[in-house]
């Protein structure tokens, strides 16, 4: 790597941690080093083949369990040409079913949030309950042929867990947490059930929601788009652990790149870090290369008066970023004060266009009542600002996609620093042509 | 020109990089002994150890200049080591800050008292030898707004008046103290590196306000620092050198 000094960041003892977010290397698998096809970005083809393989065949994450306290709340959401109504019931449990009337095909309700009483259809009043049984068809003795198959919306499997309400389009899928996997015993210790909504946006991207997926699966692209980063975090010190389906990297946070000189002087973003953690970064006597460990301590002795628990989390967690993709399309930059996560959807017909949601969820001190939550927002790419960060990343995403498109570029060419992107490309292939299917010619 | 530094004696504090570096290596290579220090130990002894190279004594010790003891007992032995003190050049600094009454006491410490203290132990030396040369290090944001009101600015301002008085003092005897005040300078590792890659836009409006279109060096400042510094500035004292490349607008009447 390209770096300026020699730098040894120090890590938690994973033996010290026995109970928490494994901090363990995984072993690395041997994934080879060929082309990743653009094809697999452009082709409409092969979208059919991820629709009819993947999106219909796994869990997806539907919104989360804040969102639908009180029976009769819903979530409706959509993923490529299908909604989905999401809706607690009167027992506390969650139902899914498809948001379509089943006599003409009409949508029941818009995508966001509700409450309902029942679900009626906004054409000719057919409707349905909670749990989407048809309770009311006007004129019901003018269909002599009766009522609709099960005269209810097929139900979807659905369940919670981490403060999410999760779904499948798939009637056979294995239970969610066989499907999570690992996700749990990892994300579980930052009780993300205690955070708040402080961001929903849904920015329209002109790009295939895989190149998203690619962009948030590695940190060599800071020293290209992030400069500001380098000041902040060390992009040079990843771990990365790669799984059955999902994976994760662990940037240190609180630090400075080994491709920048060590500065004397506090960087703003570090005097951020200092100040958000309750320290005053002017009575600091420490180096900047100390802040990381002593931002650590100081949480660690002070989060407890400051109604955070910390508890569960080692210390590298109080600063570090733990950066989980949970397959195939949720992105989470997972702090110990907050989490940024990213829902990255298909377009419902166009390879070229993806829906990238960015939800935003802070952890609300114990006892604090939560603010008000945000409202959705949803605009194109370039409309409006998603800060600095992310707009740096959005940058180059129009431009990749295009390029996805060129008779002279055979794919991705992706190095060891990239392994999570190597590694979400053979689980995709696992469930599109079978665990080890993938024959020569297939893209 | 001979600048008349061979075998003089120069204590650096805030020695070990950027411009007190520069200054140090300046002074090695035209021949002086130096006592150097900073808060890094690792800093030091590698200061220490590049400037070995012009065969001249160089001596350091880390010390973090707020601990007013251990500084003073740092400079008394770093008189020692060099078996005198023809030069002071304090230049160590606690950098600037806002939002935090804590950044008055950072840079009244540092900034401040950390020239008063080197002055107040060197001072009965050079009177005693009847020669001596004490440069003191300001900034241009002393004289022009920069980077909103902080502490740094005010402070740094305080040594212009401080330095001006110490030379009406102590001239009858031989001591001069000038002042400099460097514009915003840029090295590996300082503020204006820093700046350069987390606030882009801001420094390349910095750099357009620079009729050179770049920000200045640390041995640009340094050389003119060790200029005031040597016997060939005799007759400069109390003056306060701007090093800018004409970054600030006031005239120097």
């Amino acid at each position: 790597m390209d770096v300026k000094r020699e730098q040894k960041i120090e890590r938690v003892d994973p033996a010290e941690w026995p109970d928490g977010t494994p901090a363990e290397k995984a072993e690395d698998p041997d994934l080879g080093y060929d082309i990743i096809p653009a094809a697999r970005y452009t082709s409409e083809d092969f979208m059919k083949l991820e629709w009819e393989h993947v999106w219909t065949k796994v869990w997806l994450l539907g919104g989360r369990s804040c969102d639908i306290p009180e029976p009769g709340d819903y979530i409706c959401t959509e993923i490529g040409k299908e909604s989905v109504l999401i809706v607690r019931q009167a027992d506390g449990s969650v139902r899914a079913f498809p948001n379509v009337c089943l006599h003409r095909g009409n949508r029941l309700r818009p995508e966001g949030l509700g409450n309902a009483e029942h679900f009626q259809c906004m054409y000719h009043h057919w409707t349905y309950d909670w749990s989407g049984k048809i309770t009311r068809i006007p004129d019901m003795d003018t269909f002599p042929q009766g009522c609709p198959k099960g005269a209810a919306l097929p139900p979807l499997p659905c369940e919670e867990w981490g403060s999410f309400v999760w779904f499948s389009l798939n009637r056979d899928v294995e239970p969610l947490s066989d499907f999570l996997g690992m996700i749990p015993q990892h994300l579980d210790p930052y009780h993300m059930e205690r955070m708040a909504w402080v961001r929903d946006v849904t920015v329209e991207w002109d790009c295939n929601w895989k190149a998203s997926v690619d962009a948030f699966s590695e940190v060599y692209h800071v020293q290209g788009i992030h400069p500001q980063l380098q000041w902040y975090l060390d992009d040079t010190s990843a771990q990365i652990d790669v799984y059955d389906k999902h994976s994760r990297y662990l940037v240190p946070f609180a630090a400075i790149s080994a491709r920048v000189a060590m500065p004397s002087a506090i960087p703003p973003a570090i005097d951020g870090i200092m100040r958000a953690a309750g320290m005053d970064p002017a009575e600091y006597e420490g180096r900047v290369g100390d802040i990381r460990r002593d931002v650590q301590r100081f949480k660690r002795e002070h989060g407890p008066e400051q109604g955070k628990d910390y508890s569960d989390l080692n210390d590298d967690q109080l600063t570090d970023d733990y950066h989980y993709t949970i397959f195939p399309n949720v992105s989470l930059n997972v702090h110990a004060d907050d989490v940024m996560m990213f829902r990255q959807r298909p377009h419902a017909t166009d390879p070229n266009k993806m829906l990238y949601d960015i939800w935003v969820l802070e952890l609300m001190p114990d006892g604090e009542e939560w603010p008000e939550r945000p409202k959705h927002r949803r605009f194109a790419h370039g409309d409006k600002s998603i800060g600095q960060v992310l707009d740096q990343d959005a940058f180059n995403l129009p431009t990749v996609q295009k390029g996805m498109h060129s008779d002279s570029f055979p794919g991705l060419w992706i190095g060891d620093q990239e392994l999570r992107i190597r590694h979400f490309h053979k689980v995709l292939d696992d469930y599109i042509y079978g665990p080890g299917g993938k024959k020569p010619g297939d893209i | 020109m001979d600048l008349g530094l061979q075998g003089k004696k120069a204590i650096v504090v805030g020695g070990a990089r950027g411009i007190g570096f520069e200054v140090a290596q300046i002074l090695a290579r035209e021949g002086c002994d130096i006592a150097l220090t900073a808060r890094s130990e690792d800093s030091v002894k590698d200061a220490v150890a590049e400037l070995g190279k012009y065969g001249t004594r160089i001596v350091g010790k880390p010390v973090n200049v707020k601990s007013a003891d251990e500084y003073k007992a740092w400079l008394e032995w770093a008189i020692e080591e060099l078996d005198g003190v023809d030069i002071l050049i304090p230049i160590s600094s606690a950098g600037g800050g806002m939002g935090s009454e804590k950044y008055w006491h950072n840079n009244f410490e540092v900034d401040v008292l950390g020239p008063v203290r080197a002055v107040e132990v060197v001072m009965p030396h050079m009177e005693e030898q009847g020669s001596g040369s004490i440069v003191l290090i300001s900034t241009t944001s002393a004289g022009e707004a920069m980077g909103g009101p902080q502490a740094y600015n005010a402070m740094k301002a305080s040594l212009i008046t401080w330095g001006k008085q110490l030379a009406l003092h102590h001239g009858r005897n031989g001591v001069r103290v000038n002042v400099v005040s460097p514009g915003p300078i840029e090295f590996e590792g300082g503020n204006w590196d820093m700046i350069k890659g987390t606030m882009e836009k801001f420094y390349n409006s910095q750099l357009r306000q620079h009729p050179a279109g770049r920000l200045g060096k640390p041995e640009e400042v340094a050389r003119c620092i060790v200029f005031l510094a040597s016997p060939a500035a005799e007759w400069c004292n109390g003056s306060n050198l701007v090093v800018d490349g004409a970054y600030t607008n006031r005239t120097q009447f």
